[in-house]
C-alpha cells in the first residue's frame, strides 16, 4: 500500500488532513503484518493507528480495551462518524444480544470489534472469531499488562494466551505511558521486535509545568478557585475525591462567574453523559473531575488542567496533563501541593490489597467450596470489596491453587489443586505485598519529582524515557522560571447572563426546527 | 439568600418527614428509606398501597443510606422526630408536635402537594415515568438531528433497551416522516397545558443538533432552587404529560407509543405473581402452587397479598371469609393501627397473618 493511498484514506475516512507524529510508521509496520508497540502521547491519536488498518485488512481487527465505559463511547463515536461497521462485546450485553452479535460477526457484518479482556477468554468468542479470521488484534492502554506499570489489570495478562488461540495474528499493543521497564515486559509478552517499538517522546513542548506551594487547605481551595477564574479556558481540574471535587464546582457555580460542573464516578451514567457532552461542545469552562473523567476524551482545545491533589504516579500525571493543548496552541498544568496532600494516599494504598488475614481467609472458602462460589457470598464471607475478588483469584490460579477457573455474571467455577491453605495464602500475600511495594514505589517517584529543584520538564522526560527533554515553545517550567499571566485570559470577560425570557414555541422550535431535508434518512 | 446546598437539605427532610409520618408507630425508620430509593420488595410496594404513598416511590432513587441516616440524624436532633421501640430490636419512631408544625409549614411554603397530588389520582403513572422520560427523550434527539439532515449523533440515553425501542419505531420510512412531520405539534401541545415554570424544566432537559441538555444539577442553579424540588416539579411535568396522553390517545397518536406497554391484564402486578395468579385461577392450593413453581410458601402468599391489591375481581372467599374481613378491618380502624401483630393479639390469634395482610389489602383497593 503507497503512503499516498493510506493519506487518501485518512483524509476521506477520518477527515485528518495529515499523519501525526507516529502514527505512519506504526500503519505501515501493521500492513506488513509485524507485531507492533505504539507509545503515542496522550491524544497522539492512538485510535487512528488500528482503525485504519480495519478498514484496509482482509479479516476482523479486534481491540481490547479496560473500560466497558470507553468502549462503548468509541463505538457510538465511530457509528456517528460512520467511517467502519463497529460493535463491542463486554459483560454489559445480555445473552442474547451476545449470541446475535457473534451471528451478525460470522455474516461479515463488522470490521472493528471492541471487547473487554475478560469476554476474550471465553473459548466460544475466541473460537468465533478465529473462524470469521482476525487480521489484527490491537490491545489499547497495553500498560496494563505490566504488573509493575501503575494500572495492572490481572485480565490483561491473561491476553498472550488469547493471542495464540485466534492463531496468532499480528499484534498492536498501544498506550501513552510506559517505562523502559513496561515497555520491555509488553514486547517479551507479545513477541514485539525492538525495532517495531514506535516511541514518541513523552515530552510535550506547548505545555508549560507549574508547582504551587501552599500550606493549607483553605488556601489551596483560594487559589485553584482564583485560578480557574483567572487563566484561560477551558480547562479540567483534577481531585482525588468525589467530596473534593463536588465542593470545588459547587463553590464554582454558586459564585455564577463560570460554567463549572462536576464530573465522579457517583453521578449517573446519564449525567455523566451529558457533562462530557457539554464540555465536547464548549458549553462548559472548567470540569472539577476525579481520574474518572478524561480517557478517551477528544478536545483539542484544553488549555489548562489543575492538580488540587497530586495523582499517586508520574504515568497518571503524564496521561491527565498530556490532555492540555492537543491543538498544539500553549497550556498550562498547574500542580497545588499541601504538605498534607500524601496522606490521602497512604489511606488509598492502605485499603487496596488485601492483608494476610483476608487472604487466608479467601483461600479458605475456595478450599471448603465444592469448586464454586458466588461472587457476593464470597466478598461477604471474607470480608473483602468485590474489586478485589478478580486479582486474588488470578493469583490463586498463578500460585496452583485452583486451575480451569472460569467467572460468570457472578459466580467463580474453579477446580481445587491443592489444600495447603497456610502456604498457599502465603504466596499469594507475598505477591500482594510486591504489588503494593511497586506502587509506594511510583508514590515515591512521583513526590521525589514534587521535590525537583532543576527543571521539571527535564525531570518527567527523564522518568520515562530516560533522556531530559528541553523543548519547549512559550514556558517551561516554575523552576526555570514561569509568568502565569500568560497563560491568563486577556482581558478577563465574565459571562454575562441573559436574562431568561421563557418561550416554548421558540424553545421548542430550536430542537425541533422545520424539516431541512427531504430525503428519507436511514437511522444507523 | 441561603445557600442552595442548605436549602437542599431542608428540602428533602421536610420531603422526608411528611412522607414518613404515616409510618410513625408502625414501620421501622427505614422502610420509609426504602420507598424512597424504589426497592422492589413485596414488603415496600405493599407500603405504598397500605399508607397510600405512591408520590414518594422511587421519587430519590440515588439517596445513599448514609444520606438518609444524616437526614434522620437531623430529624431527631431538631426534635422532630423520635425514635421509639417497635417490636424486638426494632426501631420506629413518632411526630413530635414542632415537627408536625415544621413540616406544615415548610409543604405550604413550597407548595409541595400540587405537584405531588397527581400520582395519587394516577399511581399507574409512577412505575412507567423513566422508561416514558428516557423514550421520548432519545426520540427528541434523534427527531431534532434527523430534521437538521444530521443523522449521526452521540445518544445521551445509553441504556441499550430503549435504544432499540426507538430505532425499531423510526425503522420504517412513512413512520418515521409521521414522527418527523408531527412531533412538534404533539410535543408543543402537550407540554402548553403545563405551568409556564414547569415547562422550561423538561425543555431543557432535552438534547438536540443545537442543544446539549442541562442536568437536574444545572437547572437547580440557574432557577435558584433546590434540586430535589427541580426534581419533583419535573415529575410532575412529565406525569401530566404521560397522563394527557394516555387519557386522550387520538389527540396524541405518536407520543401515546411512548408510553410502555402495559403487562397483560392492565396489571402492575411483577410476572411472577401473575403466573401465581394463573394457577390460583385453576383452583390449584398454595402448597401446590409453590410446589409446581419452586418458590416458598411464603413468596406465594406474598402474591396473593399483591394480587389482593391489584385484581379487584379476584374472589378472595377461600382464604378468608367476609366476617372476617369485615373483623379486621374494624380492629384496624380502633387501634389505629396497620400493624400485624398488635391486630392479631387484638383478635386472640383468631386469624393468620395472611388473612390480616389480605384483609388490609381488600380493604385498600376499595378505597
Amino acid at each position: 500500500m503507497s503512503m499516498d493511498k493510506l493519506e487518501q484514506m485518512l483524509s476521506s475516512h477520518f477527515g485528518y488532513s495529515g499523519f501525526r507524529g507516529g502514527q505512519k510508521e506504526i500503519v505501515q509496520k501493521i500492513m506488513q503484518g509485524k507485531n507492533v508497540l505504539g507509545i503515542l502521547a496522550t491524544g497522539g491519536g492512538k485510535s487512528i493507528t488500528y482503525q485504519l488498518p480495519a478498514l484496509l485488512l482482509p479479516g476482523v481487527t479486534v481491540v481490547v480495551s479496560p473500560l466497558i465505559s470507553l468502549m462503548v463511547d468509541q463505538v457510538q463515536r465511530i457509528r456517528q462518524r460512520r467511517t467502519i461497521s463497529a460493535a463491542y462485546i463486554n459483560s454489559a450485553l445480555d445473552p442474547t444480544e451476545t449470541r446475535k452479535l457473534l451471528t451478525e460477526i460470522d455474516q461479515g457484518r463488522y470490521r472493528l470489534i471492541y471487547i473487554s479482556p475478560e469476554k476474550l477468554q471465553q473459548a466460544t468468542i475466541l473460537q468465533r472469531l478465529k473462524r470469521r479470521g482476525v487480521s489484527l488484534l490491537a490491545i489499547d492502554e497495553a500498560h496494563c499488562i505490566s504488573q509493575w506499570g501503575h494500572d495492572f489489570r490481572v485480565d490483561y495478562l491473561r491476553l498472550p494466551d488469547a493471542v495464540q488461540q485466534l492463531g496468532n495474528p499480528p499484534v498492536l499493543a498501544v498506550t501513552a505511558t510506559a517505562t523502559q521497564h513496561v515497555r520491555t515486559e509488553i514486547c517479551r509478552l507479545f513477541h514485539i521486535d525492538e525495532a517495531d517499538v514506535i516511541a514518541q517522546s513523552v515530552n510535550r513542548p506547548n505545555i508549560a509545568f507549574d508547582l504551587i506551594e501552599v500550606s493549607s487547605e483553605a488556601q489551596k481551595r483560594e487559589h485553584v478557585l482564583e485560578a480557574v477564574k483567572s487563566l484561560q479556558g477551558p480547562g479540567i481540574v483534577y481531585g482525588r475525591t468525589r467530596q473534593t471535587v463536588d465542593q470545588l464546582a459547587f463553590a464554582c457555580m454558586e459564585e455564577g462567574v463560570l460554567r463549572a460542573q462536576a464530573y465522579h464516578a457517583g453521578m449517573s451514567a446519564m449525567e455523566r453523559v451529558l457533562i462530557q457532552e457539554q464540555f465536547l461542545s464548549g458549553e462548559l469552562d472548567v470540569i472539577f473531575a476525579t481520574n474518572a473523567f478524561g480517557m478517551g476524551i477528544d478536545k483539542p482545545d484544553i488549555r489548562y488542567v489543575l492538580h488540587y491533589h497530586f495523582p499517586g504516579s508520574l504515568e497518571e500525571y503524564a496521561q491527565e496533563v498530556g490532555r492540555i493543548g492537543r491543538d498544539g496552541k500553549p497550556g498550562y498544568a498547574g500542580l497545588y501541593l499541601n504538605p498534607e496532600d500524601a496522606a490521602i494516599h497512604q489511606y488509598m494504598l492502605a485499603n487496596e490489597y488485601p492483608v494476610y488475614e483476608e487472604v487466608f481467609r479467601f483461600v479458605q472458602l475456595l478450599a471448603t467450596s465444592s469448586g464454586h462460589i458466588s461472587a457476593l457470598e464470597l466478598a461477604a464471607m471474607a470480608g473483602l470489596p468485590d474489586e478485589s475478588l478478580d486479582m486474588l483469584f488470578f493469583y490463586a490460579e498463578q500460585h496452583g491453587l485452583v486451575s480451569q477457573l472460569t467467572k460468570t455474571k457472578d459466580q467463580y467455577r474453579y477446580r481445587l489443586e491443592k489444600v495447603d491453605v497456610s502456604g498457599a495464602a502465603m504466596q499469594i500475600s507475598r505477591t500482594l505485598e510486591e504489588l503494593k511495594r511497586t506502587r509506594k514505589n511510583k508514590l515515591m517517584q512521583m513526590k521525589s519529582w514534587l521535590h525537583e529543584k532543576d527543571c521539571l520538564r527535564q525531570a518527567l522526560s527523564f522518568y520515562f524515557e530516560g533522556q531530559r527533554a528541553t523543548e519547549y515553545t512559550a514556558q517551561c517550567c516554575s523552576c526555570c522560571g514561569l509568568d502565569r499571566s500568560f497563560y491568563e485570559q486577556q482581558p478577563f470577560t465574565q459571562i454575562q447572563k441573559k436574562p431568561d425570557h421563557w418561550d416554548l414555541h421558540g424553545a421548542l422550535r430550536r430542537l425541533l426546527p422545520v424539516r431541512k431535508e427531504k430525503e428519507a434518512i436511514t437511522i444507523e | 439568600m441561603e445557600r442552595l446546598s442548605e436549602q437542599e437539605n431542608l428540602f428533602v427532610q421536610m420531603i422526608a418527614l411528611n412522607g414518613m409520618k404515616s409510618l410513625a408507630n408502625e414501620r421501622t425508620l427505614q422502610a420509609f428509606y426504602h420507598i424512597l430509593r424504589g426497592r422492589r420488595a413485596n414488603q415496600t410496594l405493599q407500603d405504598v398501597h397500605l399508607f397510600r404513598l405512591y408520590p414518594y416511590y422511587r421519587l430519590f432513587p440515588h439517596l445513599l443510606r448514609e444520606q438518609w441516616e444524616e437526614i434522620l440524624q437531623q430529624l431527631i436532633g431538631q426534635g422532630y422526630i423520635r425514635e421509639k421501640d417497635l417490636d424486638r430490636n426494632k426501631t420506629t419512631f413518632v411526630l413530635t408536635d414542632e415537627g408536625e408544625k415544621w413540616v406544615s409549614q415548610g409543604w405550604t411554603t413550597y407548595g409541595v402537594d400540587q405537584w405531588l397530588g397527581l400520582f395519587h389520582q394516577h399511581p399507574w403513572v409512577n412505575g412507567h415515568l423513566q422508561t416514558f422520560w428516557l423514550r421520548l427523550h432519545l426520540m427528541v434527539q434523534t427527531l431534532s438531528c434527523l430534521l437538521e439532515g444530521n443523522p449521526s449523533f452521540y445518544p445521551v440515553v445509553q441504556d441499550r433497551q430503549i435504544q432499540s425501542f426507538v430505532k425499531s419505531q423510526l425503522h420504517d420510512p412513512t413512520h418515521r416522516k409521521r414522527w418527523m412531520d408531527g412531533v412538534f405539534a404533539e410535543l408543543y401541545k402537550a407540554l402548553e397545558v403545563l405551568p409556564s415554570d414547569i415547562q422550561p424544566l423538561l425543555v431543557k432537559q432535552f438534547s438536540g443538533a443545537h442543544q446539549t441538555a442541562l442536568t437536574m444539577q444545572q437547572l437547580a442553579y440557574q432557577e435558584k432552587l433546590p434540586p430535589s424540588l427541580i426534581r419533583v416539579k419535573w415529575r410532575f411535568g412529565v406525569a401530566s404529560v404521560m397522563i394527557q396522553v394516555k387519557e386522550t390517545p387520538d389527540l396524541y397518536p405518536l407520543l401515546a407509543a411512548l408510553l410502555p406497554e402495559e403487562q397483560s391484564g392492565g396489571s402492575q402486578m411483577s410476572s411472577s405473581a401473575q403466573e401465581t395468579y394463573r394457577l390460583l385461577q385453576k383452583q390449584i392450593p398454595i402448597e401446590k402452587i409453590a410446589q409446581i413453581r419452586g418458590i416458598t410458601r411464603n413468596t406465594v402468599e406474598d402474591h396473593l397479598v399483591d394480587i389482593a391489591f391489584h385484581e379487584p375481581a379476584w374472589d378472595a372467599s377461600p382464604y378468608l371469609t367476609d366476617e372476617a374481613r369485615r373483623q379486621i378491618l374494624e380492629t384496624s380502624a380502633r387501634l389505629h393501627t396497620r400493624r400485624l401483630r398488635l391486630i392479631r393479639e387484638a383478635l386472640d390469634d383468631r386469624y393468620s397473618y395472611l388473612q390480616i395482610r389480605l384483609a388490609l389489602a381488600i380493604g385498600e383497593a376499595r378505597r
